[in-house]
């Protein structure tokens, strides 16, 4: 299990993580933001665990977000 | 001849309040991520537009919203927000470059000025966007006699804005310069994916580099390590041929920059476009003003390309030259009116009577002074340490928002 972290106040909304991964990653259309699709906000960070077989694809998005924003944690 | 107009960027409140005390008659900020400081952590929301306007319209100062980004389809959406909201809250133009602000904000009726990122550098350009805009920001890569022959055409063509009046022309006075062609610059992404044309620029051209033969392994020896980090435009020694090329606004580039950058670089630039209007403009004003200048961050001073001599010329230092150097050493508490006291808890440091030091808030915006009287529990000390609170005599008012630091001399620290 992976958990995805993003600090989403922070997010400039270059659609980076959207190209790396569509399946988890989108843009709003309401504020221009990405959106962890499926992720839960506790004040200004939102997470979702999933399995490991998105890894690879999530740490291309976090590698490839140039405000580093993202965090990918293995449990 | 008209006036020219200073524009002075701001970053934040306690920028936005050293403008306007440096004397600014406009201010240009971002909001939101769509502005080319989309990186900074200053940036305004949408909900100060109402606080921005106005603390500048009691002051009459003209608000300019920076809005200059490369916009995507997920952005539209957001950029009609804030150019509603722009316009509910009499914000007098956005400063853009996408043709999709540019369309809506005709027709919601809000002027715009078109951003330096559009790289206007002919008549003919201008002719064009005056469809859309009143204002045009021209390329910082023209040299005035350029700037020159397209204000001279602006009037002999008669080439008016959407407004009817005729097109106002901006050039930056003061600032950063790019490397490359502004807004043509692609660095930052190729290395780390972060696109400058999105404010996301991590400036990696202002880094030292060494230029590697790969087929020999032999290093090329450059005297400036510095070879792609321009030095700061700086204008102030020819201002009377900036403001003699009939331009209308002058912009000080630093939306990034300190409080104490804003005040002294718009004090600088006010007093001496003022001087050059009373006829006072003169060597000695530009020595003391070029002084004040130095105090501040700067990578150091060219003329930018205005003077069409030489091309780029390279900084020899990362990061800033100024010859002041702020470091922090504590908060304010509150103030005494009968009193004209200021009290103070000293976080870092020493500070001692005589010491010069920088009050900066978002309220209070810049205060600089030298320290007279320094007061613990009211009585008269010479110094104060880490831990202590203390007042000193201050004529300004100020509150616990602000930040208090030590003003020393660059070689001291």
């Amino acid at each position: 299990m992976i958990r995805i972290i993003q600090q989403r106040k922070k997010c400039i909304g270059c659609n980076a993580c959207v190209e790396a991964f569509s399946s988890r990653w989108s843009m709003s259309r309401k504020d221009g933001k990405s959106v962890l699709i499926g992720g839960h906000k506790k004040k200004e960070i939102v997470s979702i665990i999933v399995g490991d077989d998105e890894y690879k694809e999530n740490v291309k998005a976090a590698t490839n977000c140039p405000v580093n924003i993202i965090k990918i944690i293995k449990l | 001849m008209n006036r020219v107009e200073l524009m002075s960027p701001a970053g934040s409140f306690e920028s936005l309040q050293a403008a306007i005390q440096g004397g600014a008659d406009a201010v240009y900020f971002g909001i939101e991520q769509l502005n080319m400081r989309a990186r900074s952590s200053n940036n305004f929301s949408i909900d100060d537009l109402a606080s921005i306007h106005e603390l500048c319209a009691n002051k009459k100062i003209k608000t300019y919203l920076t809005l200059n980004t490369i916009l995507y389809d997920h952005d539209i959406s957001l950029m009609k927000r804030i150019i509603n909201s722009a316009k509910d809250n009499h914000i007098d133009a956005i400063i853009a470059s996408d043709q999709s602000v540019l369309v809506y904000a005709k027709k919601i009726k809000i002027p715009v000025h078109l951003s330096t990122q559009a790289n206007i550098s002919n008549i003919e350009s201008v002719l064009f966007y005056s469809e859309y805009v009143d204002a045009i920001v021209l390329a910082r890569e023209l040299s005035l006699s350029q700037v020159t022959a397209i204000v001279k055409q602006i009037k002999k063509q008669n080439i008016k804005g959407p407004s009817g009046e005729l097109m106002k022309i901006e050039i930056f006075a003061h600032g950063a310069l790019c490397m490359a062609i502004s807004g043509k610059c692609y660095m930052s992404l190729h290395t780390n994916f972060a696109s400058a044309n999105r404010g996301a620029c991590i400036q990696n051209c202002r880094r030292s580099y060494i230029v590697k033969d790969k087929e020999e392994e032999i290093e090329f020896e450059i005297d400036n390590e510095y070879i792609m980090s321009s030095k700061d435009l700086c204008t102030i020694d020819f201002l009377d041929k900036i403001i003699s090329t009939g331009v209308n606004i002058l912009k000080i580039e630093g939306r990034g920059r300190s409080a104490d950058y804003v005040y002294t670089t718009t004090k600088c630039y006010r007093e001496a476009i003022d001087a050059y209007f009373k006829g006072s403009y003169n060597k000695e004003s530009i020595i003391s003003w070029k002084k004040q200048l130095e105090t501040v961050f700067n990578r150091g001073f060219w003329s930018g390309y205005y003077l069409g001599k030489k091309m780029g010329e390279w900084t020899d230092e990362y990061g800033s030259k100024a010859t002041l150097r702020k470091k922090y050493i504590g908060k304010g508490l509150k103030y005494y009116d009968k009193k004209k006291a200021a009290e103070f808890k000293l976080e870092a440091h020493q500070l001692i009577k005589g010491d010069s030091v920088l009050i900066t808030g978002p309220t209070t915006g810049v205060i600089s002074v030298q320290v007279e009287e320094l007061r613990v529990d009211n009585s008269p000390v010479l110094s104060v340490q880490k831990g202590n609170i203390f007042t000193m005599s201050l004529k300004e008012k100020i509150r616990p928002s602000d930040k208090l630091y030590k003003v020393e001399e660059k070689n001291i620290i």
